[in-house]
C-alpha cells in the first residue's frame, strides 16, 4: 500500500453521481462546440461578404427600360472601375437574374418577359478602405436608380446572431460548471459523512488535513475524470458524426453553419474532463480541509 | 510526560464528567485506570490523546501546554500517542496488515521498509496467518489484537488502551500483557483503562480510579 488513494473503499452507490458529472460534461461540450460552430461561421460571415460589393439598378418607372438600364449599368461600370480599392465588377447576366428569382416566381415565359433590376457584383481589394459614402454619391450622380449595398446591416444582424449564442453557449457553460461544483461539493460532503469514522480515525492517528484531502480529492478527481471523458467523448461523436451525415448528402440549412466541428474544434471539448476536474479535485479538497477543521 | 490540573470536562450543557482531576504520569511508567461504567474513564482518556478539549483546567502533554500550542503542532503529539479504542476502530476496506501498518504509513514510512516488522507484530499477536483478512471476517477478540498490533506498532512514547483484554481470552489477555510490559520497558509510558481485576494484581504496577468523575489514587506504583 503505497498512495493515500487506497485509504478510500470504492463507495458503493457512486453511479449516480458519475453518471450527472457525465451528462453535466456532455451538456458542457454540446455548449461549447454550439459556441466554437457559432463563431466560426460568424467569422465566415463576414469574410464571405465584407469584401463583396451590390450595385442594384432599379427598374425606372418611365421611359424606354431596357435603353435606361443599360445605361446606367454602364455608367456604373464606368465609376466601380475607376474607384481605387476595387478589383473587379461583373454585371449578373440574364440567366443569373432568372436563376435568383426562380425559387420565388417559378420559370417560363411570363417571368422571362418581367422587368427585373440589374445587380452588378464588385469585389473589394481586401483592406483598400474604399470610401462607401463617397462612392455611393458619385453612383447616384452617374446612374440615379443605383442603390449601393455594402451588407453592412446583414452582416450586423449575423454578427449579432452569432455573438448571441457564444454569449448563450458561455453563460450555459458557467452554470454548468456553478452545477457541477455544486454536485461534487456536496456528493464530496455525503462522502465525507460515511467516511467520518475513517477521517475521524486518521485525524485521530495525527494524519495532517492535507493528508485526508489528499484521499478524497484523488477519488473525487478520479471519478469526474473518467465521467466528464466519458459525457465530452459522446458530444465529440455527435459532433463529428454530424460532418459524416452533411458528406451523405443531409444539405446543410443555407446561411446556418454546418453542426460538424473540424477535428481541431473538436480537441477543444478536451478542455471540458480538465475543467471537471479541476472542479472536483478542487471542491473535494475544500470541503475535506473544511470539515478536518471542524473536528478539534 | 502527562500532567493534568484541575481538568474538567462536560459535553455541551451536561453534568461535569471529569471534576478537578490532577495527576501525573511520569515517562516510563505504568499505569491502569479502573472505575465502575460510566465513572469517566474513557473520557479522561479522550482528553489525552486530544480526542476532546477540556472545559477547564490545564492538559501539558511531552512538556506543551495544549491549551497554547498550535492547532498545526496537533498531528506530531498525536503520533506520539498510541491508542487502543474500546471498539477498535478498524477500517473496514483495509486488510488487518494494512490497518496494522497506518501509523507508519501516516509516518510518511514506504512498505518495504516496515513490511517485516508489521508481519513479525501480527505474528506476536497470533495473527500470521490472518494478514491479509479483512476485519468483518475476524472475531472479536482477533480485531482487538490487530487494534492493538496498529497501537503499538510505531513503538509510539505513550500508550493508551481503553479495556484492551475484554474481549480476548485469558491466555491472549496475558500475552497483550507481556507486549505492553514489554514495550513499557524499552521506555513507552503506559495507561490502560480496564475492569479486570486479575490483570491488575498480575502486575505491580499504579492504579488510578475514577468515582463519580473525581479521581482517587488506589495504589503507587510497586517497585519490583
Amino acid at each position: 500500500m503505497s498512495s493515500s488513494s487506497r485509504l478510500l473503499p470504492r463507495e458503493k452507490g457512486a453511479a449516480p453521481l458519475d453518471l450527472v458529472i457525465g451528462v453535466m460534461a456532455f451538456l458542457a461540450a454540446l455548449a461549447l462546440g454550439a459556441s466554437l460552430l457559432a463563431e466560426r461561421a460568424s467569422v465566415g460571415w463576414r469574410a464571405g461578404l465584407s469584401d463583396r460589393l451590390t450595385v442594384q439598378i432599379l427598374v425606372p418607372s418611365a421611359g424606354d427600360v431596357n435603353a435606361t438600364l443599360s445605361r446606367e449599368t454602364a455608367a456604373v461600370l464606368d465609376v466601380l472601375r475607376a474607384t481605387p480599392g476595387i478589383a473587379h465588377a461583373t454585371p449578373l447576366s440574364e440567366a443569373e437574374m432568372q436563376s435568383l428569382v426562380e425559387p420565388w416566381l417559378g420559370k417560363g415565359a411570363l417571368v422571362a418577359e418581367l422587368p427585373l433590376p440589374k445587380l452588378i457584383d464588385a469585389a473589394l481589394v481586401p483592406g483598400a478602405g474604399v470610401d462607401l459614402a463617397g462612392l455611393a454619391a458619385r453612383l447616384k450622380r452617374a446612374a440615379p436608380d443605383a442603390q449601393l449595398d455594402d451588407h453592412g446591416r446583414w452582416i450586423a444582424r449575423l454578427k449579432g446572431l452569432a455573438d448571441t449564442i457564444v454569449w448563450s453557449a458561455s453563460a450555459i457553460l458557467l452554470l454548468i460548471a456553478v452545477a457541477t461544483a455544486s454536485i461534487v461539493a456536496f456528493a464530496t460532503r455525503a462522502g465525507l459523512e460515511a467516511q467520518h469514522d475513517m477521517v475521524q480515525l486518521l485525524h485521530q492517528m495525527g494524519a495532517h488535513a492535507g493528508f485526508i484531502a489528499r484521499a478524497f480529492e484523488r477519488h473525487y478527481a478520479l471519478a469526474a475524470l473518467g465521467a466528464s471523458a466519458a459525457g465530452a467523448v459522446v458530444a465529440a461523436l455527435l459532433f463529428l458524426a454530424a460532418g459524416g451525415l452533411e458528406f451523405a448528402g443531409v444539405e446543410a440549412v443555407p446561411f446556418l453553419p454546418p453542426v460538424a466541428l473540424k477535428l481541431d474544434e473538436a480537441a477543444w471539448l478536451a478542455a471540458v474532463p480538465v475543467i471537471a476536474t479541476l472542479i472536483a479535485w478542487a471542491t473535494a479538497r475544500l470541503s475535506v480541509l473544511a470539515a478536518v477543521r471542524e473536528i478539534y | 510526560m502527562v500532567r493534568f490540573e484541575n481538568v474538567g470536562m462536560r459535553y455541551g450543557a451536561g453534568p461535569e464528567v471529569l471534576r478537578d482531576v490532577t495527576f501525573v504520569l511520569e515517562a516510563g511508567s505504568f499505569t491502569f485506570l479502573t472505575g465502575l461504567s460510566g465513572a469517566g474513564k474513557t473520557t479522561l482518556l479522550k482528553l489525552i490523546y486530544l480526542a476532546e478539549p477540556p472545559s477547564r483546567g490545564l492538559i501539558t502533554l511531552f512538556g506543551s501546554d495544549m491549551a497554547t500550542l498550535r492547532r498545526a503542532d496537533f498531528p506530531a503529539i498525536r503520533r506520539r500517542i498510541g491508542v487502543v479504542f474500546q471498539d477498535f476502530r478498524l477500517l473496514p476496506h483495509l486488510s488487518a496488515f494494512d490497518n496494522v501498518a497506518l501509523p507508519l504509513r501516516l509516518a510518511g514510512r514506504h512498505e518495504g521498509e516496515y513490511e517485516h516488522d508489521v508481519e513479525e507484530l501480527l505474528s506476536w499477536v497470533g495473527l500470521g496467518d490472518r494478514m491479509n483478512a479483512k476485519p468483518a471476517t475476524l472475531s472479536g477478540g482477533e480485531q482487538q489484537r490487530i487494534a492493538i498490533a496498529r497501537a503499538v506498532v510505531a513503538r509510539p512514547d505513550l500508550l493508551i488502551a481503553d479495556e484492551p483484554t475484554g474481549n480476548v481470552d485469558p491466555e491472549i489477555g496475558a500475552r497483550l500483557i507481556r507486549l505492553f510490559g514489554e514495550l513499557n520497558r524499552l521506555g513507552t509510558t503506559v495507561l490502560i483503562a480496564t475492569h479486570d481485576r486479575a490483570l491488575i494484581e498480575s502486575t505491580k504496577a499504579r492504579e488510578m480510579r475514577l468515582v463519580d468523575g473525581r479521581l482517587v489514587e488506589l495504589r503507587a506504583a510497586v517497585r519490583a
